[in-house]
């Protein structure tokens, strides 16, 4: 503050009220502290993703191609994770025929038709329970009714079993999102619609739905994104370390044996670090790059999908 | 009813209603276009022989994936040309979406229609090549009452979905919501109460299915966890050994709820001063530029999946952080260790902590902060008595919700704590360790186990049941706790 001019009334001007800013030594401390926890934070954040990329970037560099498109070996100048891109896909793919439309189903059930009676809190509670249950209880649940109860259909270890339970895993994701999506569309939507004497159905199909369908949309992708992260339950589903292929007839596709990116990276990371420490390293980034692309498709199509309904 | 919903024809500007008269389609421009499809499917599983040649060398047994590959990328161009019901297949469904006098087709007419339709296109194929009767089938009747059963044959909900990602992937013009178009429409005819209430009941199933998989869960990992207590003629004795070495009848639990709590505890003590931290400076002091950029970075944390922090723990944390500590401290650390695999779960921990105490922090309303600051309290004291009080229910939830991630978090520990297959009792953190879900995680990965029996494959299910019950307790605690504490604003 400035030095007042002599003969002047002391009057209180807004400055004077609050209290100097150098003194406050409890809250520069705090502020230094909350800042610290920021940086760690994002410092982890860079930390995680450089020191993965200075790792792999010997094998990637070297042998992009052929680390993308060569079966799993114990050579590690020939070991490649072609298998597990394409039990990825193939899981992404049962993920989003089973998972989403249950889920989405449910949403709609959660949100339009539950009266708040005992049945509706059962489904509830059985909800967020489930999106509380460890990952690899869900992969228990899939080895005991999958691989070995269900083994005629699912071929026992097979992409199926690991597809189903991780479709199972991801449903409480999904209904949560979808039901947040659903609860955000405005009442006047279905109010209008149901005024013009549409049934239940007619007004969720044609009002609801639609105008949830960016929130649904997003929510479903980033499940599947979860779902592509996830080892633990594809672990004990009976995920293979190693195993051959040629191209097979069409139920071995689905029946044989499988892997997924991140059992990729386990299973390097358990190697002699040595020899298959970069490997480990490389297969972490395509397993992130995967990742974030689809949350940046999911991001995008957000975006894109809000600005042409006109909200 | 809806077969007036057509996208293709604009009634909403039109102004007047004037009555749709369906586009039939004559049998020879149908047999043409039918033709072309034939075509088309068998140009599409050549070019994926011709893709497959490149990626898997010669093809030595050209086998149903070609087809099955074919059927995918054929059943998105039809779908892609019914959702703008556009091109050959566009103007070719029309036929069966209305009869002659331009009323809606009988499901069954439907069913037919696409039995025939599909059925010869896909059916025959795995018929001949897998000569797998029972499979051609189901194929072909699944495929024929999957389309059928669409609501209302030409739905507009997946007509919405078509055309949204199409056209906002185009960057076409803006969406139309359909309309509800003839007075007509608005009669509750038996038809549509019919299909009210069978939406429902589907629903209502897809409602249900979550009940009945924790029902299942519970019966099946409680079930095999009751055969291990049974067949280990239960005796606390037996749960209290050297170690866990399960495959030689070693049940120590103790070594595993020492791991557990170690990493557990670790783990808190690196999420929960960092997250908290977060979340203060996050809902209190950060600018809303500030945070549009701290936010994602720590949602990204949240996105990273475990095994690659697994990998961090061993190729980084131990060897460029804990080793050197450790070595000036005068303590020898080894790649594993417990401390190594808890600051890794900690990592992960991080934004669940942040976000969900930062929303709770975010919801103590205005007035509060407002009414403090009018009594001159400074933003330090505002946000440690003030706001830390009034949303301390959310952040205890927050801990504990954290609390039960860390329990329940496996491919870190599995990677990076050393423990395979079976641990000795270990209580010093900076040794390698076994938690519950490693454990879990070495006996599952063990290809002899999960044949199915045997009691090393049902203490597997012990390990699981109590897993289960922990986290299950702690998510109804913090349930309990926000319900408890609630502060009505």
């Amino acid at each position: 503050m400035s030095v007042k001019p002599a003969g002047r009334p002391d009057k209180p001007t807004l400055g004077s009220l609050q209290r100097s800013r150098s003194a406050d030594v409890r809250g520069q401390v705090f502020l230094g502290l909350l800042l610290l926890a920021v940086t760690l934070a994002i410092g982890m954040v860079f930390a995680v993703l450089l020191s993965v990329i200075a790792d792999g970037a010997d094998v990637l560099s070297s042998r992009l191609w052929g680390f993308l498109s060569n079966p799993s070996s114990s050579d590690p100048v020939k070991a490649g994770v072609v298998q597990g891109i394409r039990g990825s896909l193939l899981i992404a793919a049962i993920v989003s025929v089973v998972a989403f439309p249950i889920g989405i189903g449910a949403a709609v059930y959660l949100e339009e038709y539950a009266d708040g009676g005992p049945v509706t809190r059962t489904v509830e509670i059985a909800v967020r329970n489930l999106a509380g249950v460890p990952s690899i209880v869900y992969g228990l649940f899939g080895l005991a009714v999958f691989v070995n109860t269900l083994r005629g259909i699912t071929g026992g270890s097979s992409v199926i079993s690991g597809g189903l339970t991780l479709s199972l895993l991801v449903l409480p994701i999904v209904i949560i999102t979808a039901s947040e999506a659903i609860r955000a569309v405005p009442s006047s939507l279905s109010d209008g619609a149901y005024g013009l004497g549409a049934t239940q159905w007619e007004v969720i199909r044609t009002q609801t739905l639609p105008s949830a369908m960016p929130g649904i949309l997003t929510g479903s992708v980033l499940s599947i994104a979860r779902a592509l992260g996830e080892a633990a339950p594809l672990l004990v589903v009976g995920a293979a370390a190693f195993y051959t292929t040629g191209f097979q007839g069409f139920l071995d596709q689905f029946q044989g044996a499988f892997t997924a990116l991140p059992m990729n990276v386990a299973n390097f990371a358990k190697l002699p670090a040595d020899q298959w420490a970069g490997h480990a390293a490389a297969a972490s980034v395509v397993v992130l790059v995967v990742v974030f692309f689809i949350n940046l498709v999911a991001i995008v199509a957000r975006a894109r999908i809000t600005k042409r309904l006109g909200r | 009813m809806a077969t007036a919903m057509r996208p293709d024809q604009d009634v909403k500007t039109s102004g007047q209603t004037a009555p749709w008269s369906p586009v039939l389609p004559t049998l020879t421009s149908r047999g043409v276009v039918a033709g072309v499809e034939v075509i088309l499917y068998l140009v599409i599983v050549i070019m994926v022989a011709i893709v497959e040649y490149y990626v898997a060398g010669p093809i030595t047994d050209f086998g149903l994936s070609n087809w099955w590959i074919g059927f995918v990328v054929y059943a998105a161009w039809t779908g892609w040309n019914w959702a703008g019901a556009q091109g050959p297949v566009g103007s070719y469904v029309d036929h069966f979406i209305a009869d002659a006098a331009g009323r809606p087709a009988c499901f069954s007419c439907i069913a037919v229609r696409q039995f025939t339709r599909f059925g010869i296109l896909f059916g025959i194929p795995f018929l001949i090549l897998d000569s797998n009767v029972w499979l051609s089938v189901a194929l072909m009747v699944t495929t024929g009452f999957v389309i059928a059963a669409m609501p209302d044959r030409r739905a507009p909900w997946d007509l919405i979905a078509g055309t949204t990602i199409t056209q906002s992937l185009a960057g076409e013009a803006s969406v139309e919501l359909p309309v509800l178009t003839k007075p007509s429409d608005l009669q509750l005819s038996g038809q549509r109460v019919a299909e009210n209430r069978r939406a429902k009941r589907l629903l209502q199933l897809a409602g249900f299915s979550s009940v009945i998989i924790s029902a299942y869960i519970i019966r099946v990992i409680f079930g095999e966890a009751w055969e291990f207590v049974a067949a280990s003629d239960f005796e606390w004795g037996l749960l209290r050994d050297i170690g866990w070495f399960p495959r030689r009848n070693k049940f120590d639990l103790s070594t595993l709820f020492v791991g557990t709590l170690w990493i557990t505890g670790i783990a808190m003590l690196v999420a929960g001063p960092v997250g908290l931290g977060v979340a203060i400076y996050l809902s209190e002091y950060a600018s809303p530029r500030l945070r549009g950029v701290v936010k994602p970075a720590i949602e990204t944390l949240a996105s990273i999946p475990s095994v690659v922090l697994g990998f961090f723990a061993i190729s980084f944390i131990s060897p460029t952080v804990l080793q050197p500590v450790g070595g000036s401290l005068g303590i020898d650390f080894g790649i594993f260790s417990l401390i190594s695999a808890g600051i890794a779960v900690g990592i992960l921990t991080v934004p669940i902590v942040a976000s969900i105490s930062e929303d709770a922090m975010r919801a103590v309303p205005r007035e509060l902060r407002e009414a403090s600051y009018g009594l001159g309290a400074r933003p330090v004291t505002t946000a440690l008595r003030v706001v830390f009080p009034a949303a301390i229910s959310g952040i205890s939830a927050a801990f504990i919700v954290g609390i039960s991630r860390a329990i329940g978090e496996t491919m870190v520990v599995f990677i990076a704590a050393g423990g395979s297959g079976g641990a000795i009792f270990e209580a010093n953190p900076t040794e390698p360790g076994q938690t519950i879900t490693a454990a879990m995680a070495s006996l599952g990965a063990g290809t002899d186990s999960v044949a199915g029996s045997g009691i090393a494959f049902q203490s597997l299910y012990f390990l699981g049941a109590l897993l289960f019950l922990v986290t299950l307790i702690l998510n109804v605690l913090s349930d309990a706790i926000v319900r408890r504490f609630r502060q009505e604003y």
